[in-house]
This record gives structure tokens, C-alpha cells and sequence, in this order.
């Protein structure tokens, strides 16, 4: 029972979503895809794409959850604090983040100078900065969904397998882990996805260097400008990122409620 | 404040040094606590209290969960907490042997109830005491899987690895043991609310605590259901010889599980002694109306209750049928003659006449002297003699024209319907 007014707008909304993608659909060129998908322009950096996002999502969970759990046991005015803290770069404009980061970790940066000095490490412009730059913009996606989840399941479970001798590496493995894996399947999607689609900070702290630094987003991007591809490279290159997106979320989405039945 | 092995007159009447003391003082806001509490080895203590009297929050300085600003918990000896003077003390929980219980079952919602009770036996420590305890190693198995809680215990439980299939195998043995035999598989939200429950004291019991702690098990239990948990705690508390402090608002839970009963108001023990002695003859108002409720502690003859002098309590149908089925988890085999039991009715459910009354209906009658008049929460409360003594409760408007005063003799009558029975 909604009011029927409300079915105006959402169609409006729902329009705005789908129209571009229907756009881009139309504009494929069918007959030239096949090519157009195979040749090296297209696989390099669909595989540097697929690599570096499942590098930072692993980062994202081996640094995430454990700042999620701290955040989620904090007491009320810390995690406050941290959790404004973490969420700092999901509302920041990726090329803000950027230039933040090549500031830190550039060659004369913060941070950077003192780790060219001492180990001749360069970070801007290497696929390591790719990883960088995506890590930092999708964890907040991971340390959100993560401590959302761990705060909703408070900490009741957790004192009963306590009071049954349970130690707290037992208990967060077999408690509270289990407990919030749902939150930490959404998180991870949502962490993949956002690196997959990293633009604005890669281009600034990592560059554009094909085969290096230039994942799908900065590929499509280039061929779009025109600079070597056409038009139609980009649009191929586009539907490619779009249906890589789909089939994670069908994977993930089909295991979930598998997992739930 | 001195620490409670050395306190001068432990409240336990037991010769040999408690398994628990447990001396503690807390201030939050407004609201203080200052408790003494001895447990013997194999005993039930009941803490009988209304809401916000501190009970719950005993259980959680005991459990570990929280420090006390000043006292001690020791457990056999060792010192699980101390704070105020000398070096501060605080045990984590799983290592204290100090199993809780509580009104939520709170199963772990993503493993099975067989899972669940295999997690217990799989983390449990070897706080379990052989010596003490021969019907749990006939029946349940032998020494958990790991050094358990306390490693000087470990000569007691030499280490086992044990198999998953034995692990699995004793967790079904606990699963029956609670009646819930071929559910082991049952997700919990599958299984009832009271179905639940069996499951947490399967787990609570099979994790082998040295001292279990019950708070409020059967609160969220509906009527129908908590009598059946009742019996069922009581029993495996027996069958297992697992010490336990109960906290509850019923006095229904102190009589049927604790052998001593413990009352706490406001963060202080006002009364303190045998269930039966504390609850027949309440020596404080405030005990008076927290057990609300006329108590015969006598033994079940004939689906009946005797009382210590011989009147003989017949008691509404259901339960006289249950006194006679000693197993909530084993129905249908016969209870022991003359087993402990307990009569329950409310002061204004007995019928008080100048004259004997001639009524067709089951009922209990007998005579008695007014031993005491004073105002009540419904009207005026009459104590009478007898043992134990029964409370009438009655309105003003009868006292004056019946003519009631103090020493006179009057006719008593209940309802077999409106007495409910409990096994101890």
C-alpha cells in the first residue's frame, strides 16, 4: 500500500538509471565487439583492472575488518570520531584524493621522500599506486558495511561463547565472523566494485601508462579522448567493465541468498 | 573491607570452605551494591529480588563481565577478581569456569543446536569435578578435548584429543538429556522459544562450568512452557551435581531449584537461609510480598502434598498427574514415593469461615488459630497457625463482620484447582 503518486518519480529515477546504460547498448557496434573486445587495447587493461581491484579488495579485508572491529567495540564517542575519520573518502572527489595522496607518497612528498631516500621506492606512476589509490577509496565501502553489521549484532553472542570458555580468537573466528558475514559479503562487492571503477585518484597519483597504470576506467577515458581508438573502443571497452560488474553481482548475489536458504 | 575466605561467619552452613565466596561493592550513580555471597559445592543458591534490587548485576561481577569497585570472587581458592586494596584481579570470562545461563537462549543463530552444544564441549574447560560428578562421566563421556580454563586441573582431565565423531556423539547425548533427542540438526530459529532454552542449558551444561549461573532462565518462557524448563534445570542440575546461583523474581524458582535462598533489595541481603525457612515465614515485609504466596514445603504423597505437621494439600489435577513423572526429559516412568515437592497458592485464594464448610468441590479445610492481623496489598492479611503458616488475605468488610480478631479460631478452605504442585 504506497501512495500511487510515488510511482511517477520512481520511474523517473528508475529511467535515469537504466536510459544511458540503453543508450550505450545502442550505440555497440555488434559487428566489430568481437575485435574490438580481443585485441590488446581492450584484454590489457580489463586484466590489469581485474588484477589491481582484487589486490586492493584483499588489502581492503585484511585492513578493513580489523579497523571495522575496533571501530564497532570502541566506546561510543571514539568510534564517533573514527568512523567520520573513515568515511572522510567515500564523500571526498576521488581527485581530491588524488593529489592527497600524491602529496603524502610522491617523490617529494610527506612521506615519499623519506622512502625514496631510504629504499629508492617510487611510488607515483607504478602499479602499486594503482592498488593505493583503489584501496583508499574503496575501504571505507568495507569498514562501513563491516562495522554497520558487527554493531547491529552487538556483543551479546560474543559474551556467551566467553562465559562457555570460549577464548577471543575462538570467538571472533567461529562467533563473530560467521555472525556478520552477510555485512561482510555486501562490503567486499561493494569494495571490488568501487576499485573496478576507480578514475580520479588513479589518474593523478598513478598516471596513464598502458600496460602499467592504465586500468580499464583510465582505458576507456583515453579512447574516448580519441587519442590512437575511436569512439566505438570505448563504447566496447564500456559494455566490457559493465559486464564484468553484472556477473560479479550475480555470482555474489546468487551465493548470498544460496548461503541464506 | 577484608576479603571473603577470611570473613568471620560465612553465611553457608556448610563445614568445609565454600566452593564460591564472593564478597562485592559497587556504585553506579544512586544505586550501591554490597553483597556477601558463600556457595557450596553442589549447592543451589537462589538470589531473590525485585527489578533494579542488583541481582543481575551480581551476576555479571561474578561472571567476569564486570569489576567490582571493592571486594573479591574466589573460586576454590584461587582469586578470579579483587579490586579496592592490593593488586587489582580480574579473570577474563573464559577462564573462570563460571558458566551463565540467561533469559534469552541466545544460540549462536548460524550454527546448529548440535553445533552449538559441540561448541561448548569443544571450548568448555575441565572444570568439571569427577569426584563429584559420576553421573555426567557415565553418561556424557570423559575429559574435554583441550587443557580447558585451569591448567593445574590438568592431571584431573588428563589431555584426549577427541574425534569430531566423539564430539558429535556427546552432543547428542545432551540433546537428549534435555529431550530434544533428533533435533540436533535444527537451525534455532527452527526450534521454540522453550526448545531454545533446552538447547542453551544443553550448552551451558556441557561447556562443564564449575559454577553455573542462572539468570532469570525462564522469564522469557510463556506459562505453559516454563514449568517443564523448571523441572528440566532441576533435574540436570542434579544429574550433573553442578553448583549454581540462580537469580529470579519467582519464588516459584527458588523453590523448586535452590536449596538456599538469598534476598537482595536494593544491593544489600536482607534474608538469608534455607529456601523453605526464608520463604514459609517471611521475617520482613518486604520478603513477604516478594514471595506473595502461601508455601507448603512437604513431600508428594498420592499426587498430594504432606506438610511438616500432616495436613495433606490436595493440589490442582495437571500437577499432581506431573508429580508422579520424575524426568521432564523421560516422561512416563514413575516418580519415588514421597519425593520433595512444594504446594504454591496465593493468600487470597484461601476461603476463611467461622463455621466448617460443606462444599462439594475438591478442596483442602482445616482449622486454625489467628496468629496475626495486619493491613495487606488487597485488603487485610491474616496469618494463622500451623507449619508452616498459611496467609489468608480478606477483605476488611469480612474481618468485621465475621468477627476476626487475634487467637480466635477459624475454618481455612482452598480449592484443589487454585494449588499448583512442584517437584524440589
Amino acid at each position: 500500500m504506497i501512495p500511487r503518486i510515488l510511482y511517477i518519480p520512481a520511474a523517473i529515477g528508475l529511467a535515469l538509471l537504466v536510459l544511458p546504460l540503453a543508450g550505450l547498448l545502442l550505440r555497440v557496434d555488434w559487428a566489430q565487439l568481437p575485435a574490438l573486445l580481443l585485441s590488446r587495447a581492450a584484454l590489457e587493461p580489463l586484466g590489469l583492472s581485474l588484477a589491481t581491484a582484487s589486490v586492493s579488495t584483499v588489502l581492503c579485508l585484511l585492513l578493513g575488518v580489523p579497523l571495522a572491529v575496533v571501530i564497532a567495540r570502541s566506546k561510543p564517542r571514539t568510534a564517533g570520531w573514527l568512523r567520520a575519520i573513515v568515511t572522510v573518502p567515500l564523500v571526498l572527489p576521488p581527485l581530491v584524493g588524488g593529489i592527497a595522496l600524491l602529496l603524502l607518497l610522491g617523490r617529494t612528498g610527506v612521506l615519499g621522500q623519506y622512502l625514496d631516500l631510504a629504499f629508492g621506492l617510487r611510488l607515483p606512476f607504478t602499479t602499486a599506486a594503482v592498488v593505493i589509490a583503489q584501496t583508499f577509496v574503496a575501504m571505507p565501502f568495507l569498514v562501513i558495511a563491516v562495522e554497520g553489521a558487527l554493531r547491529t549484532q552487538g556483543t551479546r553472542f560474543e559474551r556467551v561463547a566467553s562465559t562457555l570458555g570460549a577464548g577471543r580468537g575462538t570467538v571472533f573466528r567461529r562467533i563473530t565472523l560467521p555472525l556478520v558475514f552477510p555485512g561482510l559479503v555486501a562490503g567486499t562487492v561493494l569494495s571490488f566494485a568501487r576499485a573496478l571503477g576507480e578514475f580520479g585518484a588513479t589518474a593523478l597519483f598513478a598516471g596513464n601508462q598502458a600496460g602499467v597504470t592504465r586500468t580499464m576506467p583510465l582505458a576507456i577515458y583515453t579512447a574516448f579522448n580519441g587519442s590512437g581508438v575511436t569512439t566505438d573502443q570505448a563504447v566496447a571497452l564500456s559494455l566490457l567493465l559493465i559486464a564484468v560488474a553484472v556477473i560479479i553481482l550475480v555470482l555474489v548475489g546468487g551465493r548470498r541468498t544460496g548461503a541464506l536458504a | 573491607m577484608t576479603a571473603p575466605g577470611v570473613s568471620s561467619t560465612p553465611a553457608a552452613a556448610t563445614d568445609a570452605a565454600p566452593l564460591l565466596s564472593a564478597q562485592l561493592a559497587l556504585a553506579r550513580g544512586a544505586f550501591t551494591l554490597d553483597v556477601t555471597l558463600h556457595l557450596a559445592a553442589g549447592e543451589v543458591l537462589a538470589l531473590l529480588g525485585a527489578n533494579g534490587s542488583g541481582k543481575s548485576t551480581v551476576l555479571e561481577l561474578l561472571a567476569g563481565l564486570l569489576a567490582p569497585d571493592d571486594g573479591a570472587v574466589l573460586l576454590k581458592g584461587a582469586v578470579l577478581t579483587r579490586a579496592g586494596d592490593g593488586v587489582a584481579v580480574l579473570v577474563a570470562p573464559e577462564r573462570r569456569g563460571i558458566g551463565l545461563l540467561g533469559q534469552d537462549a541466545l544460540l549462536f543463530p548460524h550454527l546448529s543446536a548440535r553445533a552449538n552444544v559441540e561448541f561448548a564441549i569443544r571450548v568448555g574447560g575441565a572444570s568439571a569435578m569427577p569426584e563429584s560428578n559420576p553421573h555426567r562421566d557415565v553418561a556424557i563421556g570423559t575429559a574435554p578435548e583441550t587443557g580447558g580454563r585451569y591448567g593445574r586441573d590438568r592431571s584431573a582431565h588428563p589431555f584426549r584429543a577427541r574425534s569430531r565423531a566423539a564430539i558429535r556423539a556427546e552432543a547428542d547425548a545432551w540433546l537428549a538429556r534435555v529431550g530434544l533427542a533428533g533435533r540436533g540438526d535444527a537451525l534455532p530459529a527452527e526450534l521454540s522459544g522453550g526448545q531454545q532454552q533446552r538447547v542453551a542449558l544443553a550448552r551451558a551444561l556441557a561447556a562443564r562450568p564449575r559454577v553455573l549461573l542462572l539468570d532469570e532462565p525462564l522469564a522469557a518462557l510463556d506459562a505453559e512452557t516454563a514449568p517443564a524448563m523448571r523441572q528440566l534445570i532441576r533435574e540436570q542440575l542434579a544429574a550433573t551435581a553442578t553448583s549454581a546461583i540462580l537469580v529470579t523474581h519467582d519464588v516459584v524458582d527458588a523453590v523448586v531449584l535452590a536449596d538456599r535462598v538469598a534476598v537482595l533489595q536494593e544491593g544489600r541481603i536482607i534474608d538469608e537461609g534455607t529456601t523453605a525457612a526464608v520463604l514459609e515465614a517471611p521475617r520482613n515485609p518486604f520478603v513477604a510480598a516478594l514471595a506473595g504466596v502461601n508455601l507448603v514445603v512437604g513431600t508428594a504423597v498420592d499426587g498430594a502434598i504432606l506438610a511438616p505437621d500432616g495436613r495433606l494439600f490436595r493440589v490442582r489435577p495437571a500437577d499432581a498427574a506431573a508429580l508422579t513423572e520424575p524426568s521432564v526429559a523421560a516422561p512416563g516412568v514413575a516418580a519415588p514415593t514421597s519425593a520433595p515437592a512444594a504446594a504454591v497458592f496465593r493468600p487470597s485464594a484461601v476461603v476463611v469461615q467461622t463455621e466448617r464448610p460443606q462444599h462439594a468441590s475438591p478442596r483442602n479445610v482445616w482449622q486454625a488459630t489467628i496468629t496475626g492481623i495486619e493491613p495487606g496489598s488487597g485488603g487485610v492479611r491474616l496469618r494463622t497457625s500451623g507449619n508452616p503458616q498459611v496467609v489468608a488475605e480478606v477483605t476488611a468488610a469480612s474481618v468485621a463482620e465475621l468477627g476476626l480478631r487475634v487467637g480466635g479460631q477459624v475454618w481455612l478452605s482452598v480449592k484443589a484447582t487454585e494449588v499448583s504442585a512442584h517437584r524440589r
